[in-house]
């Protein structure tokens, strides 16, 4: 498997705050400057720019990958926009891999970048203007309600489990001086059980709250990252995706996502089982997203989320560290969703400081992109990590 | 906002619809209060929102357009709290998803529904909310005829 030659040399991140008042151009030139400095490579050196869709900041500009080249004077052979969603940045690691291994290129800088509440230039061309919107279907927030309230018809569903979720991933943006400073204070269960509803049983604390920011990372095939001396790397050794689960059929269960594809693929091709996972860094758009994540992966059967969130630490010193860095949604849904990624990145370089973990031998990390009409998402990603040996 | 214990009908939300070409027949169903759904005749299935082709078989030509009753039972719903901007001052109303008894699931609004009445499983018939262009705009009502459910 190719992706398995290749490594995540350096990542980069800017501070993640409710409304930047920089230009996402500016915050590209940060990243980039940061990683520079990281790995001691020249400029001209970069020949693959990768960036991520998910950013509502270049949604509109149909030329934005080759635009940020020329604002930040990348001279590339390979030049990128990948378009998943949410799983756009795992997505992005999976291309930049194969163009590599391919031969397209030797050094790629992926770039996570978004300034949605600065500047959103978003049009979107689907259903939702004829069959959702119609309906005052409140975006993200309404969709996860109806999926939430059929889970709990279903199977049943403790609150107070999500409300596990909320405070353990709170507690872990607490430590992480890159979080929007907004979500940096402690919460409880109770202030989930309590915060307003939204859209019925979405309370506010199951959200994400969009803010800006940026992220980045350096790959390069592993011999190159050998002979440069960047032995401090991270090779992503699996990568799945699956798109439109299921959307050939009619009625289906809408509890069950991509990710039970997607995870079996791609702990099969890791060569490691769930039981093997050391920390979990899993995509948090909605509290209930990691709980069926878990399901779906096979930590747990169908059902028993609840159950298997009450019988497991997931703190970052916990028997399952879960989104160490705070989630999306203590963190804030900034740099294309990136931040997960980054986050385990992170972990298995042995840089997360105060949260760092002790069991560094691998990551999982996850993506969701795109909701579709009355069922859960429209893509699901799973890649495995492990530190260089 | 509103009392949460009931829920409003949104028929003074002031929706904009942003109509497709190819969905054009049900519309049109839609004038005469009939509800015409897509049908993918080499599978015997349903399929909605309307797609350009049979989605189990990838081709227009297996799609052929029938009129269904419409009725069927609640499979999910949410109570928006918080609206859409076309909806604010519409809040609390309820955004559910109908199973049709053809095998089908399709999101709209509930009218002349309690909050206390509504829940999954729940028995409910088409209703429609005139629209301006003399189309109507499909909506559920619980089927009372149905009886306690």
């Amino acid at each position: 498997m190719s992706l398995r030659d290749s490594a995540i040399v350096a990542y980069a991140e800017t501070k993640v705050v409710e409304k930047s008042d920089r230009d996402i151009f500016e915050l590209d030139g940060e990243i980039l400057e940061s990683l520079l400095n990281k790995t001691g490579i020249e400029k001209s050196e970069i020949d693959a720019l990768v960036v991520s869709g998910l950013t509502r900041t270049g949604a509109g500009n149909v030329f934005w990958a080759q635009t940020t080249a020329d604002e930040l004077g990348l001279e590339v052979d390979f030049c990128e926009q990948v378009h998943i969603g949410g799983c756009s940045a795992t997505g992005a690691v999976a291309r930049a891999a194969a163009a590599i291994d391919a031969g397209l290129c030797a050094t790629a800088f992926l770039l996570f970048a978004d300034t949605p509440v600065k500047e959103d230039n978003r049009r979107e061309r689907d259903f939702r203007g004829e069959w959702t919107d119609t309906y005052g279907l409140m975006g993200p927030p309404g969709s996860f309600g109806l999926l939430t309230r059929r889970y709990e018809h279903q199977y049943g569903l403790d609150y107070e489990m999500l409300g596990k979720l909320a405070v353990t991933q709170r507690n872990h943006a607490l430590l992480n001086d890159k979080a929007c400073e907004k979500l940096r204070k402690p919460i409880t269960v109770s202030d989930y059980i309590n915060s307003r509803m939204i859209a019925e049983p979405i309370r506010l604390l199951d959200c994400v709250m969009p803010c800006d920011g940026a992220t980045g990372l350096i790959m390069m095939s592993r011999k190159r990252a050998k002979e440069k001396g960047l032995s401090n790397c991270v090779i992503p050794i699996s990568y799945a995706e699956r798109t439109n689960y299921r959307g050939g059929e009619g009625m289906v269960d809408i509890t069950w996502s991509g990710h039970e594809a997607a995870g079996q693929h791609a702990l099969k091709q890791a060569g490691i089982t769930l039981k093997d996972v050391a920390s979990f860094h899993p995509y948090d758009d909605f509290l209930i997203a990691i709980m069926l994540q878990f399901e779906n992966l096979g930590f747990c059967k169908h059902g028993e989320g609840s159950q298997f969130i009450r019988d497991n630490d997931l703190s970052f010193n916990g028997n399952l560290p879960l989104n160490t860095g705070g989630g999306l949604i203590s963190t804030g849904q900034a740099a294309c969703s990136s931040h997960n990624l980054v986050e385990a990145v992170r972990q298995l370089m042995g840089e997360g400081g105060a949260r760092q973990v002790k069991d560094t031998r691998n990551a999982l990390v996850t993506g969701i992109g795109w909701i579709n009409y009355g069922r859960n998402w429209g893509s699901s990603s799973v890649m495995v990590l492990v530190p260089n040996e | 906002m509103g009392d949460v214990s009931k829920l409003n009908d949104t028929a003074g939300a002031k929706r904009v619809i942003r109509r497709h070409g190819f969905a054009k027949p049900f519309w049109e169903g839609t004038r005469e209060k009939k509800l015409v759904i897509q049908y993918c005749r080499a599978t015997g299935k349903y399929q909605h929102f309307p797609r350009p082709v049979s989605i189990y078989t990838g081709r227009s030509s297996d799609i052929e357009w029938r009129e269904v009753s419409g009725r069927g039972e609640v499979f999910s719903y949410s109570i928006a709290r918080r609206g859409h901007p076309a909806f604010r001052g519409q809040e609390p109303y309820a955004v559910v998803i109908v199973t049709l008894d053809v095998g089908v699931n399709v999101i709209a609004n509930i009218m002349n529904c309690t909050r206390d009445e509504l829940r999954i499983g729940m028995r409910v018939g088409p209703c429609w909310l005139p629209l301006e262009d003399g189309t109507n705009l499909l909506m559920f009502e619980p089927d009372r005829a149905a009886g306690v459910n």
